[in-house]
C-alpha cells in the first residue's frame, strides 16, 4: 500500500519536475536551433521550435573567423584577467587582515562591510561621468574637458575594479579564521618568507575557498555584459555577451533584424558559463551558501 | 640551510621590530588596493552626491550648481514619481512570484531520490546565462507578425495577440522572464534552509501525533524565517535597481507604460545627456534601496548572535 502510494508520488513528481526542466531549458534549445537557420527562412518557420529548413552553420562559424573573433577573445582575456586579479587581491588582503596586527585594521575591515551596503545605482551614472572626464585621456585637457575620456577605450574592459570585489576578501578572512595558525608558525620558524608562505602554505590549504572565489568571479565577469555595453560602442572592442545585448537592443528599433546571427552569438556566449557551471557546480553552490545562508 | 632560526618576537632586525615590519607589510598590500578601489567606487559615489545638485549635459563646459531644483522637479511633477511607483510595483510582482515559485520548487527538490541532482542543475542553469543573451528569445517569440507564439496560437485556432501594445502582457512577460531566470538560485537557498532544520524536530512532532500541516506550521515555517528574510530583502534590493529585463523585453513600451525609474536613470545618464537629473534620481532610488540594505544587514547580524 505505502509502496504503491510512493510510486504514484514519484511518477507525479517526475512529471511536474520534467515539465519544469523543459521550461528551464527551452530558451537554450530555441537559441541553438534558431542560430542554425538561414536569415531569410527564420520569419517563415513554424511556431515554438525554429527547426531549420536548411542547416546553416555560417552564423556560428562567423564568430571564429578573423573578422568575428575579437569579441570572443576580449571576453576570454577579460575573464582571465579579473579571475586572477580578484583571487590575488582576496588572498593578499584577506591574509594580511586575518593574521597581521596593525593600526587601522578595524577601519579597513569596516570599509569592506560598509562598501557592501552601497547599491549600484549610486555609482552607475557617476562612474560614466568620471570615466568620460578623466584628464589627458581620449582628447581631454587637464580639466577633463574636450574629449571622450576612456569612453570607447578598450582599457575599460580591464581597468575598473570596484568595491564589490571586496566581498571575496571578506569571505577569505572568514575562512582564515577557521584555520589554525600552527602551520604558518612552523613555516615561519623554518625561515619561510612572505611570498613563499602565500605560495607554499596558504594557497594549498585554502584551495577550496580560492576555487569558490575563482569560479564565481569567472562566471560573473563573463556574464557582465553591462560594463562593455555602457562604455564601449565598437563591437571589435566589446565582449560577446555585450555584443548580444547590442543586437537584442536593436531588435526593437527599426532596421534589419538578423535573428539567426543573434541567436548563434548568444549560444556561443552561453556555452562557456554553462560548462563552468556543469563541471564546477559545487563551488558555485558553495558560493551562494557562504554569501547567503551562513550570513 | 633551512635551519636558520627565526629571531624571537620583539627582537630588532634591520632596525624594525617584528610588529613594525608586519604593519609595514600590511599597509604595503592593503593601501594600493584600497586606493585603486576607492578611485573606481568611492570617487564615483562622491561625484554622484554632487551631480544631483547640478545641471550638466556632460558634453561642454562644467556642471552648473542648481541646488535642489532637480529634486523639486522629481517630486513636483508626476513624470518621475510614476516611474518610481512602477519600479516598485513591477519589481514587487517579479519578487512575489519568484519567492512563491522558488519556495515550492525548493520543497519539491527536498527529496532523497538520486535524480534530484539533475533537476537541481536544470533549474539553476538559466541564472548562469547573462540577461543579454537570453531575453532575445522572448522578443523573438512575441514578434507580432512572424513571432513563434502568435503562429502557435493560430495553429491551435486562436486569434493572434499584439503583445507589445498591451501593458498587461508586457509586464506579464517581464515577470515570466524574471521568474524563469531567478527561480533557481532562490530555490537552492530555500532548499538549504529546509535541509538545515533539525530532522529530530519532525520525529518528535510525529511521536506527539502532529499532523502534516501542523509540522509545516510549527516547525518548517519558523525554521525558515531567516531564509525568507534573506530572500525577500536581497530580492527587494535587486528589483529596485532592475532595468535590464525591461530594457530588452519591452523598452518601456507601450507608450512608456512599462518604463521604470532605473531605466530612466540609465537613459538620462548615458543616452540623453541629462546628467543632473540622472544624479538626482540615482540619489533618491539609492536612499530607498539603502534602507532595505540596512534591514538586511540587521537580519544577518542578528542571525550571527
Amino acid at each position: 500500500m505505502g509502496k504503491v502510494r510512493s510510486r504514484i508520488f514519484l511518477m507525479l513528481w517526475l512529471l511536474v519536475m520534467g515539465a519544469v526542466a523543459i521550461i528551464m531549458l527551452y530558451p537554450f534549445i530555441y537559441s541553438a536551433l534558431a542560430g542554425l537557420n538561414h536569415k531569410n527562412d527564420f520569419g517563415h518557420i513554424g511556431s515554438l521550435l525554429p527547426i531549420p529548413k536548411r542547416i546553416v552553420l555560417s552564423n556560428f562559424l562567423y564568430i571564429f573567423t578573423p573578422n568575428g573573433i575579437r569579441p570572443l577573445i576580449n571576453t576570454v582575456l577579460r575573464t582571465a584577467w579579473y579571475t586572477v586579479n580578484v583571487c590575488l587581491m582576496a588572498v593578499l588582503v584577506g591574509y594580511v587582515m586575518a593574521r597581521y596586527e596593525f593600526k587601522g585594521k578595524r577601519f579597513f575591515f569596516a570599509v569592506i562591510i560598509c562598501s557592501q551596503l552601497v547599491p549600484g545605482v549610486l555609482t552607475l551614472i557617476p562612474s560614466f561621468v568620471m570615466v568620460s572626464k578623466i584628464p589627458f585621456a581620449g582628447g581631454n585637457n587637464w580639466m577633463g574637458v574636450g574629449g571622450k575620456g576612456l569612453i570607447n577605450n578598450i582599457l575599460m574592459l580591464y581597468l575598473p575594479f570596484g568595491w564589490n570585489n571586496l566581498l571575496w576578501a571578506f569571505l577569505f578572512i572568514q575562512s582564515m579564521r577557521s584555520i589554525p595558525r600552527d602551520l604558518e608558525e612552523a613555516a615561519e620558524i623554518d625561515g619561510c618568507g612572505f611570498f613563499k608562505m602565500i605560495l607554499r602554505i596558504l594557497i594549498p590549504i585554502q584551495k577550496p575557498m580560492i576555487a569558490v572565489i575563482a569560479v564565481n568571479t569567472a562566471l560573473s565577469t563573463w556574464n557582465d555584459w553591462m560594463t562593455p555595453f555602457i562604455y564601449i560602442n565598437k563591437i571589435q572592442d566589446s565582449t560577446l555577451p555585450a555584443y548580444v545585448g547590442m543586437l537584442t537592443a536593436q531588435l526593437q528599433a527599426f532596421g534589419e533584424r538578423d535573428y539567426p546571427k543573434l541567436f548563434a552569438t548568444a549560444t556561443v556566449a552561453i556555452i562557456p558559463p554553462f560548462l563552468i557551471f556543469l563541471f564546477l557546480q559545487k563551488y558555485i553552490i558553495q558560493g551562494i551558501a557562504s554569501v547567503g545562508i551562513k550570513g | 640551510m633551512g635551519k636558520s632560526v627565526q629571531l624571537p618576537t620583539g627582537v630588532r632586525k634591520r632596525g624594525l621590530t617584528r610588529a613594525q615590519r608586519e604593519a609595514r607589510r600590511a599597509y604595503m598590500i592593503i593601501l594600493p588596493y584600497y586606493i585603486y578601489i576607492a578611485f573606481w567606487s568611492l570617487l564615483p559615489l562622491l561625484i554622484g552626491f554632487f551631480l544631483g545638485f547640478t545641471e550638466f549635459d556632460g558634453l561642454s563646459g562644467l556642471p552648473k550648481w542648481v541646488g535642489l531644483a532637480n529634486f523639486k522637479t522629481f517630486f513636483s511633477t508626476n513624470e518621475y514619481l510614476i516611474l518610481l511607483w512602477r519600479q516598485v510595483w513591477i519589481g514587487m510582482l517579479c519578487l512575489l512570484f519568484n519567492t512563491v515559485f522558488s519556495f515550492f520548487l525548493g520543497l519539491a527538490l527536498n527529496v532523497n531520490w538520486r535524480i534530484r541532482g539533475f533537476f537541481r542543475t536544470t533549474v539553476y542553469v538559466p541564472s548562469v546565462a547573462a540577461v543579454s543573451t537570453t531575453t532575445a528569445v522572448i522578443v523573438a517569440l512575441l514578434s507580432p507578425v512572424d513571432g513563434g507564439l502568435n503562429k502557435f496560437l493560430q495553429t491551435i485556432g486562436l486569434e493572434p495577440i499584439v503583445w507589445s501594445y498591451s501593458q498587461f502582457w508586457m509586464v506579464f512577460w517581464i515577470v515570466v522572464y524574471f521568474v524563469w531566470r531567478n527561480v533557481g538560485p532562490a530555490a537552492i537557498i530555500w532548499l538549504g534552509g529546509l535541509q538545515s532544520i533539525n530532522p529530530s524536530l519532525y520525529e518528535a512532532a510525529r511521536v506527539d501525533g502532529a499532523k502534516r500541516w501542523q509540522e509545516i506550521r510549527y516547525i518548517t515555517i519558523p525554521g525558515l524565517k531567516y531564509i525568507a528574510g534573506y530572500i525577500i530583502l536581497t530580492g527587494i534590493i535587486s528589483v529596485m535597481q532592475m532595468f535590464d529585463v525591461v530594457m530588452f523585453i519591452s523598452r518601456g513600451n507601450p507608450y512608456g507604460k512599462t518604463d521604470v525609474l532605473m531605466y530612466r536613470i540609465y537613459r538620462d545618464g548615458i543616452q540623453n545627456f541629462n546628467l543632473g537629473m540622472a544624479g538626482a534620481q540615482s540619489i533618491i532610488l539609492g536612499i530607498v534601496t539603502i534602507i532595505f540594505a540596512l534591514m538586511y544587514f540587521r537580519l544577518v547580524a542578528r542571525s550571527e548572535d
